[in-house]
């Protein structure tokens, strides 16, 4: 392990800007999230928790401008946006949003490759921050990991009070740290402070969820419209829990164009929690409430897992904490029907 | 569901972009009823125009540029390649766009995306099409197919219907599969239409009594969703195992490629694992949003 002191990261960011765009968690736009450094800053140092929106918006942005193109007496000419995003570093990302983007990057790989997110993926570099303040909300200890977590970034950093106790996870990530101005190694005591952090912050997510017990569960619950639709009554369709999940990717492709002729295709995030997400023509198969609340439930807990078998959630309370009016996936999970039918399937 | 090699689905798609239109151009449009219109569509690059293919079944996104993009089925034949055709009922944004267009105008397409008919499957059995409305549409690419290798299958009924006389699509084929001799052909309208003497009925009540046999045969049917639902039992009281029945299933759809999220029926995604399906591996699906 090595250590350096919180005085000197500013230096060290400084050493990165020249060859990363570099991120940090911010509120100056009045909702924290992942800002670009304004190589002044440095309060993000001593901030223990996460942001509201989450990282996933450094892959895929809330809209993003797919290509542009141009009509001229009748003929359209394509004009592709640039393949080759600049190199990024995202400092001071928590266990679960890095978590939650490699759960996400198995979407964009599958069968096609999705360059718009996998160029950004691949040229970005994360600095992990061990979370030292869980909100009541959190559940991360419930999903096979907890808040110091490094399994998912390049670097990890452990705040153990004047200064960060340094992991160096990815040979990407030691090799950003060599010849680093004061990374110097960790004492025995500097590794136990660390250990002790952890052990704090995983203390503090007393919020559980039995995920074992909930797969059981899952197959027989489908078909309880009841339940659904009493666990569904208060939610009023408004898709913050989705748009701030951070392993939620869901999108909408759309056009504008100008007067001039001038156009472009662009993406944006979509969300299961709306209606016309499906509607059709002649039906929607999820005009109904319940169905839409079910779907996010079993998306995120029972369908990825079956395609990329991993639970597309990191509890990272976010759809909690953000709720208008209280729905709250953990107290859904644990209310889970134990069912009697095995077989949940319906005939047509 | 695990997807197989799908190499051959993404040779045609615009390089190192998979979102990326190529831009064709409109050739030809037939008014098929007040609402639908098909499209003859074909390249604008070269290369692609001579090496374009695809499988009966595959659809594509289209775009009007500048609107937005839209899903349909290729509802020509691979075995007719001097051009692409789509059917495009007009109901929303981008639909009605295209109703706009004429003959010349540019659109944009992506594909072909998703899985086809099993040809393999079919071949040597005796093939009971069953459609309504637009939904033949799919059916036609299957059966232009069939007819180009005719010696391939035994028997071929097709029975087809629609809400008036008016909206029957393709009316040029059904005219053209009404003389084939060797086309068992039923067309229906739901209601008593003047000038209409041919059969009056819904879909599935007119196949209970064509009642086609289930014996080496496979039913192919495509239509509206209530139709859909109803015709499935009509096959399976005429002898037809869930696994003699295919369709093709319809969701909105905006990536094509298993991305966007919308189009799924629990953990499988129409557009990458279908959107052809027989009725068994519809009745192993987690979910009954379909």
């Amino acid at each position: 392990m090595k250590k350096i002191k919180k005085q000197d990261v500013k230096g060290l960011l400084e050493k990165w800007q020249k060859d990363f765009a570099v991120f940090v968690p911010s509120s100056a736009s009045g909702v924290s999230q992942m800002d670009a450094w304004d190589g002044k800053e440095t309060a993000f140092l001593d901030r223990n928790r996460n942001t509201a929106v989450p990282p996933k918006a450094k892959f895929l942005p809330s809209m993003e401008k797919m290509f542009g193109f141009r009509r001229e007496k009748g003929t359209y000419t394509l004009e592709p946006t640039n393949g080759d995003p600049p190199r990024q570093l995202l400092f001071g990302i928590h266990p679960c949003d890095a978590r939650a983007i490699a759960i996400i990057d198995a979407v964009f790989k599958d069968a096609y490759d999705d360059r718009y997110y996998l160029s950004r993926r691949e040229k970005t570099v994360l600095i992990g921050m061990a979370c030292a303040g869980p909100y009541d909300s959190c559940f991360c200890t419930s999903l096979g990991y907890g808040p110091s977590d490094s399994a998912d970034v390049d670097i990890m950093l452990t705040d153990i009070g004047d200064s960060f106790v340094i992991e160096e996870v990815t040979d990407k990530g030691k090799e950003l740290l060599t010849g680093s101005k004061g990374v110097v190694d960790a004492t025995k005591d500097d590794e136990k402070k660390a250990a002790a952090a952890k052990t704090s912050a995983e203390d503090k997510v007393t919020r559980k969820i039995d995920t074992g017990e909930i797969s059981k569960r899952l197959p027989g619950a489908f078909d309880d419209q009841e339940f659904w639709e009493e666990i569904s009554a208060k939610c009023v369709s408004c898709g913050i829990c989705t748009f701030l999940c951070p392993t939620c990717y869901c999108f909408d492709i759309n056009d504008e164009m100008l007067q001039d002729g001038s156009g472009a295709r662009y993406r944006n995030w979509d969300c299961c929690s709306f209606s016309v997400y499906t509607r059709m023509p002649a039906e929607n198969p999820r005009e109904d409430k319940w169905r839409r609340v079910r779907q996010k439930v079993y998306h995120k807990y029972l369908f990825y897992p079956e395609l990329f078998e991993t639970i597309a959630c990191t509890g990272c309370g976010r759809c909690i904490r953000q709720c208008p009016v209280n729905w709250d996936i953990t107290q859904t999970l644990n209310a889970l029907p134990a069912g009697k039918k095995e077989e949940t399937k319906k005939a047509a | 569901m695990t997807i197989s090699d799908i190499s051959h689905r993404k040779k045609f798609l615009a390089e190192g972009n998979v979102y990326l239109p190529h831009i064709a151009v409109i050739e030809k449009i037939i008014d098929e009823t007040p609402t639908v219109k098909t499209f003859h569509f074909n390249f604008k690059d070269e290369k692609l125009r001579k090496e374009f293919t695809f499988d009966s079944g595959q659809f594509g996104e289209y775009s009007v540029l500048g609107v937005g993009e839209a899903t349909f089925c290729i509802s020509s034949s691979p075995t007719r390649l001097g051009h692409l055709e789509a059917a495009v009922a007009r109901v929303g944004k981008v639909t009605n766009a295209l109703h706009r267009l004429g003959e010349g105008a540019e659109i944009g397409f992506r594909g072909p995306f998703g899985n086809s008919f099993p040809l393999d499957y079919m071949a040597g059995k005796n093939l009971v099409f069953v459609a309504g409305g637009i939904g033949l549409a799919p059916l036609r690419s299957l059966i232009c197919n069939a007819l180009d290798n005719r010696d391939k299958y035994g028997n071929i009924d097709i029975i087809y219907g629609a809400r008036t006389p008016g909206d029957l699509c393709f009316k040029y084929d059904l005219d053209s599969w009404e003389k084939d001799s060797s086309v068992n052909m039923t067309t229906t309208v739901d209601r008593e239409a003047p000038d209409w003497d041919g059969n009056v009925g819904f879909v599935p009540a007119i196949t209970e009594k064509v009642a086609p046999s289930a014996k080496d045969a496979v039913a192919i049917v495509c239509g509206p969703p209530i139709m859909i639902r109803f015709t499935f039992p009509v096959l399976e009281k005429l002898g037809f195992t869930p696994a003699q029945m295919i369709t093709t299933l319809e969701k909105r759809m905006k990536c094509g490629i298993g991305k966007c999220g919308r189009c799924n029926i629990g953990d499988i995604y129409v557009c990458r694992d279908g959107p052809v399906f027989s009725y068994e591996e519809i009745k192993n699906f987690k979910s009954d949003e379909y």
